[in-house]
């Protein structure tokens, strides 16, 4: 392929069923990509983009070429789907055996030896005289396989090739394809990094973009180390299904009465020396109730959490009722905090202490940064569920300082939800993310809203960064 | 005029109350805040301790107010902003004192004799009056009601730290004490320990100590190694550095930031690992370095100790107190002409290693006081865990002063007591240490060792070793710094 592919704010829908939205992407010569992404993100449509399917509603797509070999499940299922309509189309009283296996190889392909050598390789040799139709599935795919490698393609699309193949089948596939990497750019789809080859340049990160709609959300180099961890990260995460790990039974919180709210601010007010940063707000929160919270700088975002937080010294002159207490009636900060997950770019700041991603997460048992008590046994199990759900096994004993930031938030995140409090405070959980980590944090959001009963309050700026799930807003102005 | 309370006592019970220091164990917490719940606080004060500490009692759901002096409260001065921007009730002393069942005195030490005079006659009978450090009863022998309790509760940190680590979820380690000629009613510990947890102070430690042990050491530590050593090795090592023709912001920046990031080392692991940042070939010839340097300063070291003890030291102060500070402003003013002071830090990049490897004098001197001070106090009878805490604990404490705003901003964080010691000992310290200085090069200030200086004889790196590791504050900071599980970074 001299030329290259390319979409520019390309749109394109398959009969209304799925959209891929707004698709920037270019194919130059000696790249091989791989795309991959959660399920209905559009994975197998971009691939099936470039063999020429879908329609383009907006946007241009351009540099497709006109002999693409293609293996996926939809062109498999097609295949036998053809196979079984020329049975029906027999009205004649025999019964039919349908296309053999060499015709739909042999007559298809135009390089023949090739194909000889692969009949062989792929162990189809016995196979040969039998009805296509007749194969297994596993058989079914290598004969697609064939015939896509067999054809002298311009551009070679597998859309999970390697799903249903034995190890053997495997490992020869494998070989070959890397033997014709200089011949042909390879398209993969694959729904685990570990599967890819090393010949992979580029990897293309979908996601979805709401019901039947995804796009392509990350674009990732092969040579950035960095980013392609993360993205591994992601994918785990997004892909493998995960349980929120279990709060710690031998130290439940005190229970909270269903009928009372969560939450009452009455006429709260927050001003320094004559300046009103806030001014008489009224706000409940019922348990069960996710609010998204947001606002210009200097709103007073944060002045509102940190009343509920008990981190504002003006919570003692307020009217304000958290979790049973009714504030400055002799309760002390410990008993409100217990009730809370608090996550937030400034907690980060702070958290500056020499410990391990372990106690890191633990520490969110004792509202604590850094660890003073010593944990149980308990403790340090679910510590270490809630690293396997991160992806971060490996790094239970890394100093956390050491973590790059995204990592940090997403383990701050995991300390804010390891004691499953009532209310889970995030505020702009995602600031100074990039792309990546942002993706990352707000799937382990996602996965936290669907898994628990907790209520989750969400402070952002960014439309874009929103949680499935959030009913209930409050938008502060900032007073002049 | 005062009398000193300390030399009224005879010499068994002086050396009994010196010795007095005892590491709490946690359980002797498990009361909690109770012994104060329900009962008034009154602050007087609303300076960096003052504020930090009445925040965190009233986190701990302690009733907490603060009493100020009429005029501070109708000229709404920042003690008075302090107060009210976080919420407090804020009275006079006619208006909360009498109200009050403990009331903390928070004030500077040069306030406290007309301070509790004022506040005295106002305070309920039985009540408790709270200090956070023993000069005024010890040194000045201030007569305390005979119904008042009197005790101590002295966080081992400045205020804002005192905020932050409870706010961490964490506490500083913090030193109680009551006064027994003023507990009638036996209820003393009880209050202290109740304090000290309503600070968060149980969870890094609690020392049990005396009045006067806390006065004595602390008077030493602050005076040598913490304040003095710091303000004279910046002076010398920056004259030093730019006789030998290094960059005067080099040399600036080297020493500002160097203490801050050498005595982190020591917060962390001691002396021991202090010295251990170094090459093999620095390490020895800082070891070296600090041995020749505890021979000419322990004399000075000495004499420190032994005006503490016998009462000249404030005695002597007191006199400036009353002579309008002309010696204390004096030399704040001469401080503030050095050259090191008058040279801001260059805009040069240095590496955190680079701190250890070219300031090996620095951290000589860092580790030639510390033992010095430690040593010192043990054998005028303080305890080790007091001394510990009087000298190497709080050391990055100021050093991270010194890096903030130089010996300006070291100085007026500290005490007024404290910055008095300090000028004192620098100015026999700089006298004392000219013929050492002469035969000081760049290789341990200012460049590093070079290349060929780099073999070491395992004999001598193994004795270096064993030494480094079997100084007595060794021993009691690993069981004290135990304690301090996940300390925080400074830098």
């Amino acid at each position: 392929m001299n030329h290259s592919i390319s979409l520019k704010k390309a749109t394109v829908t398959f009969d209304e069923r799925f959209t891929l939205t707004n698709i920037d992407w270019d194919i130059t010569a000696n790249q091989h990509w791989m795309i991959t992404g959660s399920n209905g993100s559009g994975k197998s449509a971009l691939a099936a983009v470039l063999a020429g399917m879908g329609d383009i509603t907006t946007g241009q797509v351009s540099g497709l070429p006109e002999n693409v070999g293609l293996v996926s499940f939809e062109a498999q299922a097609e295949l036998i789907a053809e196979e079984l309509k020329k049975d029906d189309a027999d009205i004649m009283d025999v019964i039919a055996i349908g296309t053999p296996v060499r015709e739909m190889i042999f007559d298809y392909c135009s390089d023949q030896n090739l194909a000889e050598q692969l009949v062989e390789k792929f162990g189809l040799s016995s196979l040969l005289d039998r009805a296509f139709r007749k194969l297994s599935t596993g058989e079914t795919r290598k004969v697609m396989l064939i015939r896509a490698l067999a054809n002298q393609p311009d551009l070679l699309i597998l859309d999970e090739p390697f799903d249903g193949l034995d190890a053997n089948t495997l490992d020869m596939l494998q070989e070959h394809l890397a033997s014709i990497v200089n011949q042909v750019p390879i398209v993969m789809v694959l729904n685990r990094l570990d599967e890819m080859p090393s010949f992979i340049t580029h990897i293309a990160y979908m996601d979805k973009q709401g019901k039947d709609q995804g796009g392509l959300s990350l674009i990732v180099d092969r040579q950035d180390t960095t980013a392609f961890n993360e993205l591994h990260q992601l994918l785990h995460l997004k892909t493998t299904e995960l349980e929120v790990p279990e709060a710690d039974s031998s130290n439940q919180l005190p229970k909270l009465d269903p009928a009372q709210p969560l939450v009452r601010l009455k006429d709260v007010t927050i001003k320094y020396e004559d300046t009103i940063i806030v001014d008489k707000l009224n706000w409940t929160i019922e348990q069960g109730q996710h609010w998204q919270l947001s606002g210009p700088n200097g709103s007073g975002k944060t002045g509102v959490l940190s009343l509920i937080t008990g981190d504002h010294p003006q919570c003692y002159v307020n009217d304000i009722f958290v979790f049973g207490f009714q504030r400055g009636n002799g309760e002390s900060i410990w008993q409100i905090k217990q009730f809370i997950g608090y996550v937030s770019t400034a907690l980060q700041w702070e958290y500056r202490v020499s410990t391990s991603c372990r106690n890191v997460i633990i520490s969110g048992f004792y509202d604590s940064i850094g660890m003073y008590s010593k944990a149980t046994d308990n403790q340090k199990k679910i510590a270490n569920e809630w690293l396997a759900l991160l992806g971060m096994k490996d790094r239970a004993d890394s100093p956390f300082n050491k973590l790059s930031y995204g990592d940090q938030r997403l383990l701050l995140i995991a300390r804010a939800m390891v004691k499953h409090p009532p209310l889970l405070i995030l505020d702009e959980p995602c600031l100074g993310l990039d792309d990546l980590n942002r993706q990352l944090v707000l799937a382990l959001i996602e996965k936290i809203c669907q898994g628990s009963e907790t209520t989750v309050l969400y402070v952002n700026h960014h439309a874009e960064d929103q949680i499935r799930g959030i009913e209930n807003y409050l938008e502060l102005v900032k007073r002049q | 005029m005062s009398n000193n309370y300390f030399n009224t006592l005879p010499l068994r019970e002086q050396l009994a109350q010196l010795a007095k220091c005892r590491f709490m164990s946690m359980d002797e917490f498990s009361d909690g805040v109770e012994a104060l719940k329900g009962k008034k606080i009154v602050v007087i004060g609303c300076g960096a301790q003052g504020l930090n500490q009445g925040l965190n009692l009233r986190d701990s759901g302690l009733d907490v107010s603060y009493t100020l002096r009429a005029a501070a409260i109708a000229e709404k001065r920042q003690s008075w902003k302090n107060a009210t921007e976080n919420g407090f009730v804020v009275g006079t002393y006619e208006e909360l004192i009498p109200t009050a069942d403990v009331v903390l005195n928070l004030t500077p030490d040069k306030q406290h004799t007309p301070v509790v005079k004022e506040i005295m006659p106002l305070m309920k009978q039985g009540a408790c009056l709270s200090y956070s450090h023993g000069f005024n009863i010890v040194e000045e022998g201030m007569q305390i009601r005979e119904d008042l309790t009197v005790i101590m509760v002295a966080p081992k940190c400045p205020g804002s730290e005192v905020r932050a680590e409870y706010v961490r979820g964490f506490g500083v380690p913090t030193l109680i004490a009551v006064h027994e000629d003023n507990d009638p009613k036996g209820e003393g510990l009880a209050l202290a320990k109740a304090y000290a947890v309503g600070t968060g102070g149980h969870k890094a430690g609690v020392l049990m100590s005396s009045f006067i042990a806390e006065v004595k050491s602390d008077l030493m530590g602050e005076q040598t190694i913490l304040c003095g050593m710091l303000q004279t090795g910046s002076i010398l090592c920056f004259d030093k550095m730019v006789e030998e023709g290094i960059d005067a912001g080099y040399a600036s920046k080297l020493i500002q930031y160097g203490w801050e990031t050498i005595t982190e080392a020591l917060k962390y692991g001691g002396v021991t690992n202090m010295l251990d940042r170094l090459s093999n070939p620095a390490k020895i010839k800082a070891f070296d370095l600090a041995e020749e340097l505890k021979v000419i300063m322990r004399p000075l070291y000495n004499k420190h100790q032994d005006d503490i003890i016998n009462g000249t030291f404030s005695r002597v102060m007191m006199e400036d107190w009353a002579n309008d500070d002309k010696n204390l402003l004096g030399w704040r003013a001469e401080t503030a002409e050095t050259n090191f002071e008058k040279t801001p830090a260059g805009d040069v990049e240095i590496s955190e290693q680079e701190f250890f490897d070219n300031g090996i004098l620095m951290v000589a001197m860092v580790k030639a006081g510390v033992e010095l001070a430690f040593e010192t106090m043990t054998a005028a009878g303080i305890i080790a865990e007091s001394a510990y805490y009087e000298s190497l604990h709080e050391t990055p404490l100021i050093a991270n002063t010194i890096a903030r705003k130089k010996l300006y901003e070291m100085n007026a964080t500290i005490s007024d007591t404290a910055e008095y010691g300090c000028y004192l000992y620098n100015h026999a310290c700089l006298p004392l240490l000219a013929d050492f200085m002469k035969d000081i090069k760049t290789d341990v200030i200012g460049k590093g060792l070079s290349e060929t200086d780099n073999g070491v004889d395992n004999a001598r790196l193994i004795e270096v070793n064993a030494a480094l590791r079997s100084h007595p504050v060794e021993a009691i900071g690993a069981v004290l710094r135990g304690h301090m599980a996940d300390m925080k970074k400074i830098v």
